[in-house]
Protein backbone atom coordinates (compact mmCIF):
# COMPACT_ATOMS: atom_id res chain seq x y z
CA UNK A 1 0.00 0.00 0.00
CA UNK A 2 0.79 3.53 -0.88
CA UNK A 3 0.03 7.19 0.06
CA UNK A 4 -0.23 9.57 -3.05
CA UNK A 5 -0.98 12.75 -3.40
CA UNK A 6 -3.33 14.17 -6.21
CA UNK A 7 -4.40 17.44 -6.63
CA UNK A 8 -6.93 18.63 -10.02
CA UNK A 9 -7.93 22.13 -11.50
CA UNK A 10 -11.74 21.88 -12.84
CA UNK A 11 -12.86 24.72 -14.58
CA UNK A 12 -13.80 28.19 -13.76
CA UNK A 13 -17.27 27.72 -15.78
CA UNK A 14 -19.34 24.96 -13.32
CA UNK A 15 -21.79 25.99 -10.31
CA UNK A 16 -21.14 24.92 -6.63
CA UNK A 17 -23.32 21.47 -7.67
CA UNK A 18 -21.87 20.16 -10.17
CA UNK A 19 -18.38 21.14 -8.13
CA UNK A 20 -19.44 19.00 -5.78
CA UNK A 21 -20.73 16.26 -8.13
CA UNK A 22 -17.35 16.19 -9.89
CA UNK A 23 -15.68 16.02 -6.58
CA UNK A 24 -18.09 13.02 -4.93
CA UNK A 25 -17.56 11.19 -8.98
CA UNK A 26 -13.49 11.25 -7.93
CA UNK A 27 -14.43 10.18 -4.22
CA UNK A 28 -16.04 7.62 -4.94
CA UNK A 29 -13.93 5.82 -7.46
CA UNK A 30 -11.20 6.27 -4.68
CA UNK A 31 -13.35 4.28 -2.41
CA UNK A 32 -14.83 1.46 -5.01
CA UNK A 33 -11.08 0.49 -5.26
CA UNK A 34 -10.67 -0.40 -1.74
CA UNK A 35 -8.79 3.01 -1.02
CA UNK A 36 -8.86 5.14 1.79
CA UNK A 37 -8.95 9.18 1.71
CA UNK A 38 -6.81 10.46 4.44
CA UNK A 39 -6.55 14.28 4.14
CA UNK A 40 -8.70 16.66 1.72
CA UNK A 41 -7.72 20.47 0.55
CA UNK A 42 -9.89 22.88 -0.98
CA UNK A 43 -7.60 25.79 -2.42
CA UNK A 44 -10.42 27.24 -3.67
CA UNK A 45 -11.03 29.72 -6.84
CA UNK A 46 -6.99 30.64 -7.82
CA UNK A 47 -6.09 32.59 -10.54
CA UNK A 48 -4.09 30.44 -13.16
CA UNK A 49 0.04 31.46 -13.82
CA UNK A 50 -0.91 30.87 -17.29
CA UNK A 51 -4.41 30.30 -19.38
CA UNK A 52 -5.29 26.49 -19.93
CA UNK A 53 -7.90 26.30 -22.46
CA UNK A 54 -8.69 30.05 -22.17
CA UNK A 55 -9.87 29.95 -18.82
CA UNK A 56 -7.41 32.53 -16.21
CA UNK A 57 -9.13 31.40 -12.88
CA UNK A 58 -9.79 27.60 -11.43
CA UNK A 59 -10.63 25.51 -8.49
CA UNK A 60 -8.12 23.94 -6.95
CA UNK A 61 -8.67 21.06 -5.12
CA UNK A 62 -5.96 18.58 -3.07
CA UNK A 63 -6.45 14.63 -1.87
CA UNK A 64 -4.03 12.53 0.15
CA UNK A 65 -5.07 8.74 -0.11
CA UNK A 66 -3.63 5.33 0.34
CA UNK A 67 -4.07 2.50 -1.37
CA UNK A 68 -2.59 0.21 -4.59
CA UNK A 69 -1.56 1.60 -7.67
CA UNK A 70 -4.28 0.57 -9.84
CA UNK A 71 -6.06 3.33 -8.15
CA UNK A 72 -4.29 6.03 -9.89
CA UNK A 73 -4.23 4.44 -13.23
CA UNK A 74 -8.27 4.50 -13.11
CA UNK A 75 -8.33 8.31 -11.84
CA UNK A 76 -6.21 9.57 -14.58
CA UNK A 77 -8.28 7.59 -17.01
CA UNK A 78 -11.11 9.37 -16.03
CA UNK A 79 -9.79 12.48 -15.90
CA UNK A 80 -8.28 12.41 -19.41
CA UNK A 81 -11.54 12.28 -20.71
CA UNK A 82 -13.48 14.61 -18.35
CA UNK A 83 -14.00 18.15 -20.03
CA UNK A 84 -13.92 20.47 -17.00
CA UNK A 85 -10.77 19.19 -15.54
CA UNK A 86 -7.76 21.16 -16.39
CA UNK A 87 -5.19 19.63 -14.80
CA UNK A 88 -4.42 16.96 -12.70
CA UNK A 89 -0.72 16.14 -10.94
CA UNK A 90 -0.59 12.73 -9.26
CA UNK A 91 2.79 12.16 -6.48
CA UNK A 92 4.13 9.22 -4.39
CA UNK A 93 4.62 10.75 -1.03
CA UNK A 94 6.26 9.08 1.63
CA UNK A 95 4.04 10.17 4.94
CA UNK A 96 1.22 12.43 4.67
CA UNK A 97 1.83 15.75 6.48
CA UNK A 98 -0.46 16.99 9.41
CA UNK A 99 -0.39 20.45 9.06
CA UNK A 100 -1.88 22.27 5.85
CA UNK A 101 -0.64 23.12 3.37
CA UNK A 102 0.34 27.58 2.52
CA UNK A 103 -1.73 27.90 -0.08
CA UNK A 104 -4.58 26.69 2.23
CA UNK A 105 -3.32 28.83 5.12
CA UNK A 106 -3.47 31.99 2.61
CA UNK A 107 -6.86 31.02 1.89
CA UNK A 108 -8.10 31.16 5.74
CA UNK A 109 -7.00 34.19 5.98
CA UNK A 110 -8.92 36.20 3.47
CA UNK B 1 33.99 26.66 10.21
CA UNK B 2 35.01 28.36 6.99
CA UNK B 3 34.57 31.58 8.64
CA UNK B 4 37.30 31.11 11.17
CA UNK B 5 39.62 30.43 9.01
CA UNK B 6 39.43 33.17 7.49
CA UNK B 7 39.75 35.48 10.30
CA UNK B 8 42.89 33.90 11.69
CA UNK B 9 44.99 34.05 8.37
CA UNK B 10 43.69 37.45 8.08
CA UNK B 11 45.52 38.57 11.41
CA UNK B 12 48.56 36.69 9.97
CA UNK B 13 49.59 38.58 7.03
CA UNK B 14 50.75 42.07 7.08
CA UNK B 15 47.90 44.66 5.86
CA UNK B 16 50.33 46.51 3.86
CA UNK B 17 51.34 43.04 1.56
CA UNK B 18 47.98 41.99 1.80
CA UNK B 19 47.09 44.39 -1.69
CA UNK B 20 49.72 42.76 -3.67
CA UNK B 21 49.13 39.41 -2.78
CA UNK B 22 46.65 36.52 -4.01
CA UNK B 23 43.79 35.49 -2.30
CA UNK B 24 44.21 32.45 -0.89
CA UNK B 25 41.14 31.42 0.34
CA UNK B 26 37.94 32.11 -1.59
CA UNK B 27 35.01 33.93 -0.36
CA UNK B 28 32.10 30.98 0.45
CA UNK B 29 28.85 31.34 1.70
CA UNK B 30 26.99 28.19 3.12
CA UNK B 31 23.83 26.50 1.18
CA UNK B 32 20.69 28.78 2.46
CA UNK B 33 18.61 25.78 2.13
CA UNK B 34 20.61 23.09 4.27
CA UNK B 35 21.27 22.81 7.90
CA UNK B 36 19.01 23.05 11.29
CA UNK B 37 16.31 25.81 10.25
CA UNK B 38 16.66 25.38 6.25
CA UNK B 39 13.25 25.88 5.12
CA UNK B 40 11.26 22.99 3.12
CA UNK B 41 11.00 22.67 -0.22
CA UNK B 42 7.69 21.89 -1.13
CA UNK B 43 5.65 22.97 -4.55
CA UNK B 44 2.59 24.32 -2.23
CA UNK B 45 5.52 26.82 -0.68
CA UNK B 46 5.19 29.39 -3.24
CA UNK B 47 7.08 32.45 -1.73
CA UNK B 48 10.09 30.53 -1.20
CA UNK B 49 10.33 28.69 -5.02
CA UNK B 50 9.79 32.76 -6.37
CA UNK B 51 12.92 33.75 -4.34
CA UNK B 52 14.86 31.13 -6.84
CA UNK B 53 13.27 32.30 -9.84
CA UNK B 54 13.96 35.20 -11.94
CA UNK B 55 11.69 38.05 -12.89
CA UNK B 56 10.85 36.24 -16.48
CA UNK B 57 9.92 32.97 -14.13
CA UNK B 58 13.95 31.19 -15.34
CA UNK B 59 15.24 29.76 -12.10
CA UNK B 60 18.54 31.56 -10.85
CA UNK B 61 21.82 29.69 -10.97
CA UNK B 62 23.34 28.25 -7.74
CA UNK B 63 26.50 30.40 -8.45
CA UNK B 64 24.94 33.22 -7.60
CA UNK B 65 22.27 32.29 -4.73
CA UNK B 66 25.13 29.17 -3.15
CA UNK B 67 22.74 26.75 -3.03
CA UNK B 68 24.04 23.29 -2.63
CA UNK B 69 23.66 20.56 -5.68
CA UNK B 70 21.23 18.20 -4.19
CA UNK B 71 18.75 21.07 -3.01
CA UNK B 72 19.36 22.92 -6.55
CA UNK B 73 17.70 19.73 -7.67
CA UNK B 74 15.03 19.49 -5.85
CA UNK B 75 14.66 23.20 -6.20
CA UNK B 76 14.44 22.70 -10.07
CA UNK B 77 12.01 19.58 -9.09
CA UNK B 78 9.29 21.16 -6.98
CA UNK B 79 9.26 24.22 -9.28
CA UNK B 80 8.67 22.32 -12.43
CA UNK B 81 5.12 20.44 -10.37
CA UNK B 82 4.54 24.17 -9.79
CA UNK B 83 4.14 24.64 -13.11
CA UNK B 84 2.32 22.04 -14.57
CA UNK B 85 -0.38 23.25 -12.14
CA UNK B 86 -0.24 26.93 -12.94
CA UNK B 87 0.74 28.02 -9.65
CA UNK B 88 3.92 29.20 -11.08
CA UNK B 89 4.53 30.78 -14.47
CA UNK B 90 6.90 28.99 -17.37
CA UNK B 91 7.85 32.76 -18.91
CA UNK B 92 6.49 36.11 -18.37
CA UNK B 93 7.28 39.12 -20.70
Amino acid sequence: MNYYEHTYIASQSLNNKDLGDLNKKIEELIKKNSGKIEKKEDWGLRQLAYPIKNFKKGYYINLYFSGEPIIVQELEKIERIEPNILRFLTMKIKKIPEESSELMQKEEVK
Amino acid sequence: MKRKNIKKKKQNTNSNLMLFQKATTKFTRDCPLSGKDAPIINYKNLKLLQKYTSETGKMLPSRITSVCYAKQKKLSNEIKKARILALMPFVTD
